[in-house]
């Protein structure tokens, strides 16, 4: 008896104090926001008198491997003197959970955060640990037709929660010593995509020992299936997915003829697409516009063997039918502020500074597209030592229309992984390209009629 | 107050020996002892009560054999018991970890039946541990036979057998990668030169149907030296005389094992079992190493329930959707459990 009675408290305390645990949780941040809301109002616009010292926490990943955390740090504190700001690196491979676990509840400690993909931005903001920050742009007096329409795919009801400062676009890379060797003319900034899978075919040799690949499509579902959205018409969030197929269709096709290496064998080796590309037997790959400082570095450094991968060449996407030139993918890295921060105003400055023409400057200056592209930012790029200096590839840089490889939408991130999942089986040749889109239809229409 | 305990005192005095009396009297030994009990609990009440004391000694007795546990009842409670707990009032509601936690009743288990990546990914988990429990036991029990016989490099053959589970799983995950790699892989090369398989027909080891048979046979070979230490250990319990007695009485070999070694390592196989199904039900770095391709997500041919817990946990922050398939997960192995250990009881009774 006593010990029953015993288990009993003991579970009643638990459950209390877990209960008791959730209430000061739910108190404290809304204490937080009504303390947070009368500062912004109040030291917006004491901040340029008085200059009081400010440390802002931004929370990064990767410092020690990506040029330009540290570059805009500086950049912004020599323009700013009285900001300090703190680099917290949390590392890339869980850069996105690590952040939502860290911004759970009101014990976080950053003011700015990073916001890696569109997925982690959707949660983030369904968490509400993000500040709309809408009344800072328009006080600011920002144009955010500055990046081109991709603040509207990550609008969420009206509200922007952050500001693109990284852009990268999707281009295919060409390998021109094996175009040379087999006589083909190099692709051009103007290909259809009859066009392209015929050069792909044209200069792809299956012979044993000395294969060359025509093309090359690394894993992710975007180097293959999101062809489809390059209309303009489409987007991941449709709910319907036939018009992935005639991409499914080539790209098979292309596996079954040798003209590309083959999903199944990709996946079980791992083989990183930078391997691929740098091996000097792919004459082609469709890839996003962060990998072009990785090559110059590369080769630069002899990680890659330049008598392999020294001679690249870049052109634009291929376009379907009656498709604007230049349109592509794009994948946007971003910069919020924290609902806890208690130095709202000061980290909108910031990241403002860093999304803004200065930041793109630094951006550029590291070899890395920047959310906000003009002229000066392209010249800055294709100028840097070890960018291929023929015309097309310069050409290649500028992009007409934009497509986010992942715009925003309340349940963006399961979508994501349906489509993620099928694609996977498609590519195994689980099922067949029908019965995948099948399914993604029918799995994504489920939550999206949630 | 004197007057009040003297008074107490007495009325426990009348009951102590009534008690006595009691004692005297009674022939049933098990109600004997639980009057002697309750005489002793009264005997140290008045003892208390003269000597002033707050705390009774048998109180007193317990606190002391609780301070013996607590170091090791924190760090459960905190790690282990109030998670639980959470996760299972969790599992009633919505809540993505950081808004207010709203209750929707029995909404995320009402949902799980036409959630067709659970589906898959309970079907998934249970063939799982279907192939892997018994083929790991038998694979160990094997091993343990063999390698219990007195044979050259004993040791050797034991460290080997040991090995796999030793080894770092990212590292002999790549190895398996590699062998069985569906176009240079060597063992598709021998089903191709020496079993003449049709190019067109080589099977993908980590994809379709066939990716579970993969992990399991990866399980069976990462496991089973541990299990074999373990039945290596009931096998040198076996006593050698019952061996000579059924030497004697003309037993061959066979018979040896059916009739003495099995019955006398009953409880290591029941501790195997049972270890094994727990931990197959668990499976999630094993899968995702060896299935997740490059980004490490799984398709439904080889999705586990574990993944999809993580899935929904922290990719989606669906913390009680996902604290509901933990609940179904947690009902599954504790319905397993308390079966096998019904009949460890019926076979020792």
């Amino acid at each position: 008896m006593k010990r029953k009675l015993l288990s009993l408290l003991l579970a009643v305390t638990v459950s209390a104090t877990m209960l008791a645990g959730c209430g000061a949780k739910a108190t404290q941040t809304q204490d937080n926001t009504a303390v947070t809301e009368k500062p912004t109002a109040t030291t917006a616009p004491k901040a340029p008198v008085e200059k009081e010292e400010i440390t802002l926490k931004w929370a990064i990943w990767d410092k020690d491997i990506t040029p330009y955390w540290v570059a805009l740090k500086e950049g912004y504190e020599t323009a700013n003197p009285n900001v300090t700001i703190e680099l917290m690196d949390l590392g890339s491979a869980d850069y996105m959970t690590v952040l939502a676990t860290e911004l759970s509840g009101s014990a976080s400690e950053f003011d700015v955060v990073t916001i890696k993909d569109v997925p982690g931005y959707a949660t983030l903001v369904s968490k509400n640990t993000l500040e709309p920050l809408d009344s800072y742009i328009s006080s600011a007096g920002i144009d955010l037709s500055q990046y081109g329409g991709v603040d509207n795919q990550i609008t969420v009801d009206g509200s922007l929660y952050e500001l693109p400062f990284r852009n990268d676009f999707w281009a295919i890379y060409y390998n021109k010593d094996i175009f040379d060797a087999a006589g083909v003319a190099y692709p051009t900034n103007d290909m259809t995509f009859e066009e392209y899978d015929a050069l792909a075919r044209q200069v792809a040799d299956p012979t044993y020992g000395a294969q060359v690949y025509g093309t090359h499509y690394h894993t992710w579902r975007s180097a293959v299936q999101l062809f489809g959205v390059l209309d303009g018409q489409h987007s991941i969030l449709d709910g319907k997915y036939d018009f992935f197929k005639p991409y499914y269709e080539m790209v098979l096709k292309q596996e079954d003829d040798q003209i590309c290496r083959n999903y199944a064998d990709l996946s079980a080796e791992g083989l990183h697409y930078s391997a691929a590309f740098s091996g000097g037997d792919v004459a082609m790959m469709n890839m996003g516009s962060w990998f072009i400082s990785t090559l110059i570095a590369n080769i630069k450094s002899g990680e890659y063997d330049a008598s392999l991968c020294g001679n690249w060449g870049l052109v634009k996407y291929p376009h379907a039918e009656g498709v604007e030139v230049g349109s592509t993918l794009g994948t946007i890295t971003g910069l919020a502020v924290t609902s806890v921060s208690d130095q709202k105003q000061a980290a909108f400055d910031f990241v403002n500074w860093v999304s803004g023409a200065e930041g793109a400057k630094v951006m550029a200056e590291t070899g890395n597209f920047p959310a906000l592209m003009n002229a000066e930012v392209s010249g800055i790029i294709a100028g840097l030592e070890g960018f291929p200096s023929d015309a097309g590839s310069k050409e290649a840089l500028s992009v007409s229309n934009l497509y986010l490889e992942v715009p925003y939408a309340e349940n963006v991130s399961a979508v994501n992984d349906i489509l993620d999942t099928y694609h996977k089986s498609i590519m195994n040749r689980e099922i067949t390209i029908d019965e995948g889109i099948a399914a993604m239809n029918e799995e994504v229409g489920k939550v999206l009629g949630k | 107050m004197n007057e009040k305990k003297a008074a107490q005192v007495k009325k426990l005095e009348a009951e102590f020996s009534e008690l006595t009396q009691q004692i005297y009297t009674e022939n049933d030994i098990v109600k004997k002892r639980k009057l002697i009990a309750r005489r002793d609990k009264v005997r140290w009440k008045v003892t208390a009560i003269k000597n002033n004391r707050r705390i009774s000694r048998e109180t007193k007795r317990e606190l002391i054999a609780y301070s013996f546990i607590a170091p090791n009842f924190i760090g459960f409670a905190v790690f282990t018991l109030i998670p639980i707990v959470f996760a299972f009032v969790l599992a009633f509601t919505n809540w993505d970890g950081n808004n207010a936690v709203t209750f929707v009743g029995l909404e995320n288990f009402k949902s799980l039946p036409t959630d067709t990546f659970f589906l898959a990914a309970l079907r998934n988990t249970i063939i799982y541990v279907l192939g892997t429990v018994p083929l790991t036991m038998v694979a160990s029990l094997g091993l343990a036979i063999l390698l219990n016989q007195k044979v050259k490099a004993r040791g050797f053959f034991r460290t080997v057998a040991f090995f796999p589970y030793v080894a770092s799983l990212v590292a002999i995950t790549a190895v398996w990668s590699m062998m069985f790699h569906p176009s240079k892989g060597p063992v598709n090369y021998l089903l191709l030169t020496v079993l003449k398989v049709p190019q067109a027909d080589l099977p993908k080891w980590f994809s379709g149907t066939l990716v579970l048979l993969t992990l399991i046979l990866f399980s069976v070979w990462k496991y089973m030296g541990y299990y074999m230490v373990i039945y290596l250990a009931g096998l040198q319990g076996i006593s050698p005389e019952l061996y000579e007695a059924g030497g004697l009485d003309g037993a061959n070999t066979w018979q040896k094992f059916r009739y003495i070694t099995w019955p006398q390592l009953r409880s290591t196989t029941f501790f195997v079992v049972v270890m094994l199904t727990i931990n197959c039900f668990k499976v999630y770095d094993i899968a995702v190493m060896l299935a997740g391709g490059g980004d490490g997500k799984l398709s439904t041919s080889a999705t586990v329930l574990v993944y999809y817990i993580y899935q929904n946990a922290f990719n989606y922050w669906k913390l009680g959707y996902s604290s509901s398939i933990a609940m179904v997960l947690f009902v599954m192995v504790l319905i397993i459990t308390l079966i096998q250990f019904r009949y460890q009881k019926k076979l020792e009774a």
